[in-house]
């Protein structure tokens, strides 16, 4: 298991094993505890008729539960799904189906739980409900599967480092979900990088507030449990301010967020009034954060140094940085390629372009995912020689600087989220009397982009948008919802009947 | 309209997107009933700054001012007798 997230896990346990690794409200777990509770999750798994290479689901928030059943999962020699928990029913049956998942660990108190229960065919796949008192049938009792803590060496041992570690679904509603297959080589590469360029190591804290199944939060996670770092999960950024005081209070060294948790904290906290002496660096990914918000936050907090990074989930997270040190000097950029990854700016027909001129980011590395779960035709489309197309549309400087223009796909970034239109034209099409859709994002000052949809009503029919929006509130995660709904008598299309979308971006 | 209304067929309207007075209670957490996401905190508190004529310092964006609408009601009220 030489390189693999499980050694990296297990190298923090033999050096720090009574140093806590994670806290979350009252909950603290050290990195022994934490061992021993995910052996005891492989330990049941491999009881429990979980073979080698077999996939389990996580339908849990942000908590000790999903790290200790992530690793309990690898340590058994499976792989991890963990599902996006704003997901409705109908993406999660859709994604536990589509993985092959044979188990499920999931929160009894998540709002959909009973729903992905009733839609499941029977048999499908066993559900181990985290956290509270077991009283179904056919159910396994959390607190008592982590109880066997011996490390079960011989699956250990079997643990190859091209072994398939994560499947992270980016969308898909029907048809074909799109899932991420990440192996532990490309998670160890990208962690072990990022663990160089951050200087991350064992007297580092740092507050998390992304979500673990996105491959940023995935990265945060596991490159601090590598680092032998404490985890301090806040799992909202509703209120500001109460991240700002534990920041302060637990003298944490570490904050990540996107461009509009930064945001909300420059416009809705007084920095001045909360102690950070402790912070000494904050990450930055998931879209552009606004050379403004960056200076202010340079202002108000200086000493700290403020990573800007860029990547994506194909990329096991992480592709590029900008160093502290160049942020006066290169505004706007996303920086250069971290170690072990290669970055060039490629045209359509795949050859480099010059300097400064604009193309399509390609990437190089261990880090570049396996491909798209079941889905061949997407993979091929998107990996060329070991290559990634990115999609993002950049330039480089004469410094070798990266700086991203757009994107050359119908992709919407809203806050940490990449959205795929189709998912949302797909549910308002469902809809009686809808007789097409176009979704579009619009540029927002807090979000990157908000979600519009733009809707035609067919002759005959009424339709009001309290009406719509319940229907998409039922079929959408939130992070989906149309923020601004338009009616029109047509949907403007170029002459071979495709949308413009930039014409509805307005 | 009372204020504990105003607020209620606001939450309904733009985040709930019913009428249906029984889908809100006033205790429910927005925070726990993945009601209210970051932004839509945001709107809330701009929406008691228009109608309710009231300014949210920044310190009083807490859960205890803003987490129900039986929090906003107290909040609110708790305001205007301190003006």
């Amino acid at each position: 298991m030489q390189n693999t997230l499980v050694q990296l896990l297990h190298n923090s346990v033999d050096r720090f094993p009574e140093k806590t690794a994670v806290i979350q409200g009252e909950t603290t777990l050290t990195y022994i505890e934490l061992w021993n509770k995910a052996c005891g999750v492989a330990h049941y798994l491999l009881r429990n008729n979980f073979k080698n290479n077999d996939k389990a689901s996580l339908l849990l928030d942000n908590s000790a539960e999903y790290i200790i059943a992530y690793y309990g999962v690898l340590i058994a020699g499976g792989s991890v799904i963990g599902l996006n928990t704003a997901a409705k029913s109908r993406d999660l049956v859709n994604w536990i189906e589509h993985s092959d998942s044979k188990f499920v660990f999931a929160s009894i108190n998540h709002a959909e739980v009973n729903d992905v229960l009733d839609i499941l065919p029977d048999n499908k796949c066993q559900f181990i409900f985290v956290g509270l008192e077991i009283t179904k049938q056919n159910d396994h009792d959390w607190n008592q599967i982590q109880m066997n803590s011996d490390l079960p060496e011989s699956c250990i041992e079997w643990l190859p480092d091209e072994k398939l570690a994560s499947i992270i679904y980016t969308s898909g509603t029907t048809g074909k979900p799109k899932g991420v297959m990440l192996s532990h080589t490309n998670l160890y590469e990208n962690i072990v990088s990022i663990l160089t360029y951050l200087k991350l190591n064992n007297n580092d804290s740092i507050v998390n507030v992304l979500p673990f199944y996105y491959s940023y939060g995935n990265s945060v996670l596991h490159s601090h449990l590598a680092a032998g770092a404490t985890l301090i999960l806040e799992n909202s950024m509703l209120y500001p301010q109460k991240i700002l005081s534990v920041l302060a209070d637990k003298k944490v060294t570490g904050f990540s967020g996107v461009p509009s948790t930064f945001n909300l904290i420059l416009n809705r906290t007084k920095l001045a009034d909360f102690d950070l002496s402790s912070l000494r660096y904050m990450t930055q990914a998931g879209g552009p954060m606004a050379p403004a918000n960056v200076e202010r936050l340079k202002k108000e907090l200086p000493g700290i140094d403020f990573f800007i990074m860029y990547g994506q989930t194909e990329a096991s997270a992480r592709l590029s940085y900008l160093p502290p040190e160049q942020l006066e000097n290169k505004p706007g950029s996303i920086g250069k390629a971290i170690p072990g990854v290669r970055l060039e700016i490629r045209d359509e027909n795949q050859k480099a372009v010059s300097i400064s001129e604009t193309g399509e980011i390609y990437a190089y590395g261990k880090n570049i995912m396996l491909g798209y779960w079941k889905d061949k035709e997407a993979t091929t489309s998107v990996i060329y020689d070991g290559w990634l197309k990115t999609g993002d549309l950049a330039y480089q400087d004469e410094d070798d600087y990266f700086y991203i223009v757009g994107r050359s796909t119908d992709m919407i970034k809203s806050g940490a989220h990449r959205i795929s239109p189709k998912d949302i034209e797909e549910v308002i099409l469902e809809l009686d009397g809808v007789e097409e859709v176009a979704v579009v994002g619009v540029a927002d000052v807090l979000l990157g982009q908000i979600i519009k949809a733009v809707v035609v009503i067919a002759p005959g029919y009424t339709m009001d948008k309290m009406k719509l929006m319940r229907h998409c509130k039922e079929n959408l995660a939130s992070y989906k919802l149309p923020k601004n709904i338009e009616f029109k008598d047509e949907i403007p299309k170029t002459a071979s009947g495709k949308i413009r979308r930039f014409m509805l971006e307005k | 309209m009372s204020t504990e209304q105003q607020i209620r067929d606001y939450i309904l309207e733009n985040y709930l997107f019913t009428d249906d007075q029984s889908a809100l209670d006033n205790s429910d957490s927005f925070l726990d009933k993945g009601i209210l996401d970051s932004t839509g905190i945001l709107e809330v508190i701009y929406f008691i700054e228009e109608e309710m004529e009231i300014k949210v310092e920044d310190e009083e964006m807490i859960p205890e001012n803003l987490d129900s609408v039986n929090n906003i009601v107290a909040f609110i009220k708790r305001k205007n007798e301190s003006d």
